[in-house]
C-alpha cells in the first residue's frame, strides 16, 4: 500500500490528543506504513480499537490512558513511549474538541478547557517529545489543527483561539529547530463526519468537492509529513479539506 | 476617521478606471475633500461624466483617454497630467475589467484572451507606475494605489485572468513598496470585495443587473459570502482611498486595506453559519 519513499519501517509514532475524528485513522495510516504505534489518550473503547487495529496490521503499539489536559501526565506519557521503544521519531497530535458558543456566553472554565485540550496538550507533547527529538538530532511533528486556525467563524471563538494557537506554535517551532532535524508542520482540516455523509446539505454545496471529507482520507498527508523524504518540508500548513481554503 | 472638509486640498490624484464603478466613486469622494482629479480609462463620455461630477465638487478635473495596456499612452498619461496640472501627488491604479471576463473552460481560452485580461488587471498598474514613478522619484514623494480584488487572495471557478492578476497586483503592492521605499513613494493596495457600483454603471449593465435581480441571483450569491451580510456601497471603497491619499497615512506603506464586509476573515463556511456546540457534546 505504502510506496517505499514513504514508508515508515522501524519508526516510533505517539498520536497524542482527544479528538473525536483522527486518532484511528491517523493510527491506521501510520501502522499501515510501518510504523509502531503509542496512542495516548483518554481511556476509551476508541482507543483500544485503535490499538487493535495496529497490531493486526502487525505492528507494536501501546495506549497509553491519558488526561491530556494534566502536564504531568502528558510528560510521563511520552518518557512511557520513549522508555519502551527507546526513541520516538514521530509526534502526531490530534487533539480536537469542539466548542462553539457566543462569545459573552463562555465560562471562564470553558475557555480554559478548550485551551487546554486543544493547545497547552499540544505544547506539552511537544515540550517533553521535542526534548528527545533534540537528542535523536531527528523528529517529525505533525499537528492536526481546523482551517479555523486561520479564518474566522462566528460563535467560534475558543476554538479558532485554541487552533490558531497551534498554528503559531507550528510556525515558530519549525524555526527554532530548523537546525535539529526536527520538522514541524501542521494539517488543516475542513468539514468532516464520521462517515463522509453531509451533515449540512447548504454547507456541502459551499465545499469546491461538494461533499464533507471521511476521516481516513486525512492519513496519507500524516504518512507523507512523517516520511524521511519530507525532511526540507517544515513550517508548513497544508489542507485536506476539498477545496475549502481555496474558496473565494 | 473624521477627514475634514479639504483634507487633500490642492492635490492631484490619476485615478486610471475613473469612468465608471469604483472609479468614479473614488473620484467623487476624493473630489469632495478637494483634490483635483485627472480621470483615465478607453471611453471618453464616462470620463466626462466624472469630470463633470469633479468639478461640481469644486475641483479640477481633467479627462485623459488611455488604454492602460499601451505603454505609450501610460506614458503619455503622466506627461499630461503634470504638463496641465502642474503636479502628481497620488496615482490610483484601479483600471480593470470586472465583468468583462469570458468563464469558459480552460481549454478554450485564447491566447488573446489570457493576455487581454492580465494586461488590463495587472499589467496596466505596472505601467502606469512605471511611467509615474521617475517624477515621484525625483521629488522624493509621492503616492501609489493599486485596487485588487478579495479574489486575489481566493480561486474561483473559471476566472483564470482575472483571479490571477489580482493575486499579481497585491504582491506587485509589496514589492514596489519595498523597492521605492527609500524615495520615500508609499504603495499601498485596496482590496474591495464586492462592491455595489449599480450607480455608476452604464446602463446596459444596469438593465442587465436589474434582471439578474428580479430573478433573485445576486443578491442570494453574496449575503452567502459577506459576513456583514450586504455588499459594500461605494463610498466604502471611497474613504479607503481618501484615507491612502491624505497625509494621515504618511507611514503606511505595503499595506494591504481590506474593505470587504468580513468576507476574506470567514469563509469557512456559509455566511450566517454559527454552529452551537456545547463542550461537552464536543467530548464525547
Amino acid at each position: 500500500m505504502t510506496a517505499k519513499a514513504f514508508a515508515l519501517n522501524g519508526k516510533i509514532a505517539l498520536v497524542a490528543g482527544e479528538s473525536k475524528f483522527w486518532t484511528k485513522p491517523v493510527v491506521a495510516a501510520l501502522a499501515g506504513a510501518g510504523a509502531d504505534i503509542a496512542i495516548a489518550a483518554k481511556s476509551t473503547p476508541k482507543l483500544t480499537e485503535a490499538v487493535e487495529a495496529a497490531r493486526k496490521a502487525g505492528r507494536k503499539a501501546i495506549a497509553i490512558p491519558t488526561d491530556v489536559s494534566n502536564g504531568p501526565q502528558v510528560k510521563r506519557a511520552v518518557e512511557q513511549v520513549i522508555s519502551e521503544y527507546g526513541r520516538l521519531d514521530i509526534l502526531v497530535n490530534a487533539a480536537d474538541i469542539q466548542m462553539f458558543e457566543p462569545f459573552l456566553e463562555i465560562t471562564n472554565a470553558d475557555w480554559q478547557r478548550t485551551m487546554d485540550y486543544n493547545f497547552n496538550s499540544v505544547a506539552n507533547f511537544i515540550r517533553t517529545a521535542g526534548r528527545q527529538m533534540l537528542v535523536q538530532k531527528k523528529g517529525r511533528i505533525i499537528n492536526i489543527v481546523s482551517g479555523l486556525a486561520e479564518r474566522g467563524m462566528a460563535n467560534g471563538s475558543a476554538y479558532c483561539v485554541s487552533m490558531g494557537a497551534v498554528l503559531q506554535l507550528t510556525k515558530t517551532l519549525a524555526l527554532e529547530w530548523a537546525l535539529a532535524g526536527i520538522t514541524v508542520n501542521a494539517i488543516g482540516t475542513g468539514w468532516y463526519t464520521e462517515t463522509g455523509k453531509a451533515a449540512d446539505e447548504t454547507l456541502a454545496r459551499y465545499i469546491p468537492a461538494k461533499r464533507y471529507g471521511k476521516p481516513e482520507e486525512l492519513g496519507s498527508l500524516v504518512v507523507y509529513l512523517a516520511s524521511d523524504i519530507t525532511e526540507f518540508t517544515t513550517g508548513q500548513f497544508m489542507f485536506v479539506d476539498g477545496g475549502l481554503m481555496a474558496h473565494a | 476617521m473624521s477627514a475634514q472638509r479639504g483634507t487633500l486640498d490642492g492635490k492631484v490624484i490619476i485615478i486610471t478606471g475613473g469612468g465608471t464603478g469604483l472609479g468614479r466613486s473614488m473620484a467623487l469622494c476624493l473630489a469632495a475633500e478637494g483634490a483635483n482629479i485627472v480621470v483615465a480609462a478607453r471611453r471618453v463620455q464616462p470620463l466626462e461624466e466624472t469630470a463633470a461630477g469633479v468639478r461640481k465638487l469644486g475641483g479640477k478635473a481633467l479627462v485623459i483617454p488611455t488604454d492602460v495596456t499601451d505603454t505609450a499612452q501610460c506614458n503619455n498619461l503622466i506627461a499630461k497630467s503634470l504638463a496641465e496640472m502642474g503636479r502628481i501627488d497620488v496615482l490610483i491604479n484601479n483600471a480593470g475589467i470586472v465583468r468583462g471576463e469570458q468563464r469558459v473552460p480552460l481549454w478554450d481560452i485564447t491566447d488573446e484572451a489570457w493576455r487581454t485580461g492580465i494586461e488590463v488587471n495587472l499589467s496596466g498598474g505596472f505601467y502606469c507606475s512605471r511611467a509615474v514613478s521617475k517624477y515621484f522619484a525625483d521629488k522624493r514623494e509621492g503616492k501609489i494605489i493599486l485596487v485588487a480584488s478579495g479574489e486575489g487572495f481566493r480561486g474561483q471557478r473559471d476566472s483564470y485572468m482575472y483571479n490571477t492578476a489580482k493575486a499579481g497586483v497585491v504582491n506587485l503592492t509589496r514589492v514596489m513598496a519595498l523597492s521605492l521605499a527609500e524615495y520615500n513613494i508609499r504603495v499601498n493596495c485596496i482590496v474591495p470585495g464586492f462592491v455595489d457600483t449599480f450607480e455608476n454603471q452604464p446602463e446596459e449593465y444596469q438593465k442587465a443587473v436589474a434582471q439578474a435581480r428580479a430573478a433573485g441571483a445576486m443578491a442570494g450569491a453574496r449575503r452567502l459570502f459577506v459576513p456583514i451580510g450586504h455588499s459594500g456601497k461605494p463610498d466604502d471603497i471611497g474613504n479607503v482611498a481618501l484615507f491612502l491619499c491624505s497625509d494621515a497615512s504618511d507611514y503606511i506603506t505595503a499595506g494591504i486595506f481590506i474593505s470587504d464586509g468580513g468576507g476574506l476573515a470567514g469563509g469557512f463556511a456559509t455566511t450566517g453559519y454559527a454552529p452551537l456546540v456545547s463542550l461537552k457534546e464536543g467530548l464525547a
